[in-house]
């Protein structure tokens, strides 16, 4: 057999060999990393309403235990009513809510942003005052290691405790995160709407920065009502 | 006085070959390969420890697969075929690791992508698993991987001990040092901290090793 033909030979044997690999480890393995990726949504979710601490690894099994005792999911109308799963709609949107003796006490929304190098997922919880934020997560992104890649760090997401999404007129302002600490750049009456940045990775910050506002957006109907102290559990 | 059997083992051309790529022919230190990921993962020695772990894998079996196809291999294609081994063993330890050790796999999830183009692996399969026999390039692959690993660790110590102040993430520097005015290096977190460390242990071998062929 001549040298190039024998090549081609071996390179698509190769590339066969090779690729029956590959498929068969990814779909022998999807189920066992779905599962993951939902149990690390779940104590996500569990951190950013403060049902659970960073730094004291919990069992499988607690987290999932928790999760379904302490949160419920449920959807909400552009008017910003909550419903029931099965009276959702396609447009409605998710909400993760944690339950104390069949009250809500506090309420995560899904973060989906764009980041430097492709999306940030996470999860921020507010307060049932509608106004504070309770806890901020992140679970997923492709920032750069030790630069924009802090924002999944404590140090970061502790930060956002205790912010307000709302000035003291009531009017929305979001959250703003600074370039670098945020010192005394910052004026008095932004510091409860400012968490401290991540030295590096300013680009990192405004993407979050704009993804954060408009997903608050998109709930502000449901947060306007937590304001006003009109949410029914459904 | 050393016994007879591990004066037998040290004579042994494994044995040689795992020795030279510790030391005098440490990857990093001495062939300056795989300088890229030393930068990324030694921040903390949990991920440098990981990393080197994955490496060691990595260079070992693919520098056996690769060594075991080296007669039936064209050699006018020879640098696809190690690549498309190496990138579907860096893969298949990706899947593995994201079903297996979540935690884990999050950590490094960029770092595998890194792998695959750490010069240490095309290095040693261009280098040593083409023209010698399985089980030896298996040993190289191994022997390369640890020195690599052992550098990592070195510089991956100093740097969460002098950058904040903890080793695998466990504070060590006592709380009074820290009253007294210590404060942790912030250079050692970030990338030209690891050039200066990586820079004087390649220093110091060299020293090491040129005053041992002097005596």
């Amino acid at each position: 057999m001549s040298e190039p033909l024998r090549s081609f030979f071996f390179a698509v044997a190769l590339c066969v060999v090779c690729s029956v690999l590959l498929t068969a480890a990814s779909t022998g393995l999807q189920r066992r990393q779905e599962h993951n990726m939902r149990l690390e949504k779940q104590r996500n979710v569990l951190k950013a309403v403060g049902l659970i601490t960073a730094g004291k690894p919990l069992a499988e099994s607690q987290i999932e235990k928790i999760y379904t005792e302490k949160i419920k999911t449920f959807w909400v109308t552009p008017e910003g009513e909550l419903v029931d799963a099965q009276k959702r709609a396609d447009a409605d949107l998710p909400l993760y809510v944690r339950l104390e003796d069949q009250t809500i006490h506090t309420y995560a929304v899904p973060v989906e942003s764009d980041g430097l190098w492709g999306k940030i997922y996470g999860y921020l919880a507010l307060e049932k005052d509608g106004a504070t934020v309770a806890g901020f997560t992140v679970f997923q992104h492709s920032e750069t290691p030790g630069l924009g890649g802090e924002i999944e760090k404590e140090w970061f997401q502790k930060e956002w405790i205790g912010k307000k999404i709302v000035d003291k007129d009531g009017n929305f302002v979001s959250i703003r995160i600074a370039r670098g600490e945020a010192g005394e750049a910052v004026s008095e009456r932004m510091r409860p709407h400012t968490v401290d940045g991540i030295s590096g990775a300013t680009l990192t910050g405004r993407y979050l920065t704009a993804g954060i506002r408009e997903t608050l957006e998109s709930y502000e109907p449901v947060s306007i009502r937590f304001r006003k102290n009109m949410i029914g559990v459904p | 006085m050393t016994p007879a059997p591990v004066q037998a083992l040290r004579k042994t051309r494994s044995y040689k070959a795992v020795a030279r790529a510790l030391w005098e022919a440490n990857p990093i230190s001495k062939q300056i390969l795989g300088i890229c990921s030393a930068l990324a993962v030694t921040v903390q020695l949990k991920t440098a420890l990981v990393m080197s772990i994955a490496l060691t894998f990595v260079v070992a079996f693919s520098s056996l697969i690769i060594s075991l196809m080296r007669r039936a291999m064209p050699r006018n294609i020879r640098i696809m075929v190690e690549v498309s081994v190496i990138a579907t063993l860096v893969i298949l330890a990706d899947e593995f690791l994201r079903a297996f050790l979540y935690d884990v796999s999050r950590q490094l999830s960029v770092f595998v992508g890194l792998i695959i183009t750490n010069c240490i692996v095309l290095g040693r399969a261009e280098g040593y698993a083409l023209s010698n026999p399985p089980w030896r390039s298996f040993v190289d692959g191994l022997a390369n991987g640890i020195g690599y690993g052992s550098v990592l660790m070195g510089v991956a110590f100093l740097r969460e001990l002098l950058g904040s102040g903890k080793l695998f993430g466990y504070p060590v520097i006592p709380a009074f040092f820290y009253e007294a005015g210590y404060l942790d290096n912030g250079l050692m977190r970030l990338a030209p901290g690891a050039f200066i460390i990586i820079g004087l242990f390649v220093w110091l071998e060299h020293t090491l090793l040129s005053r041992k062929k002097r005596r």
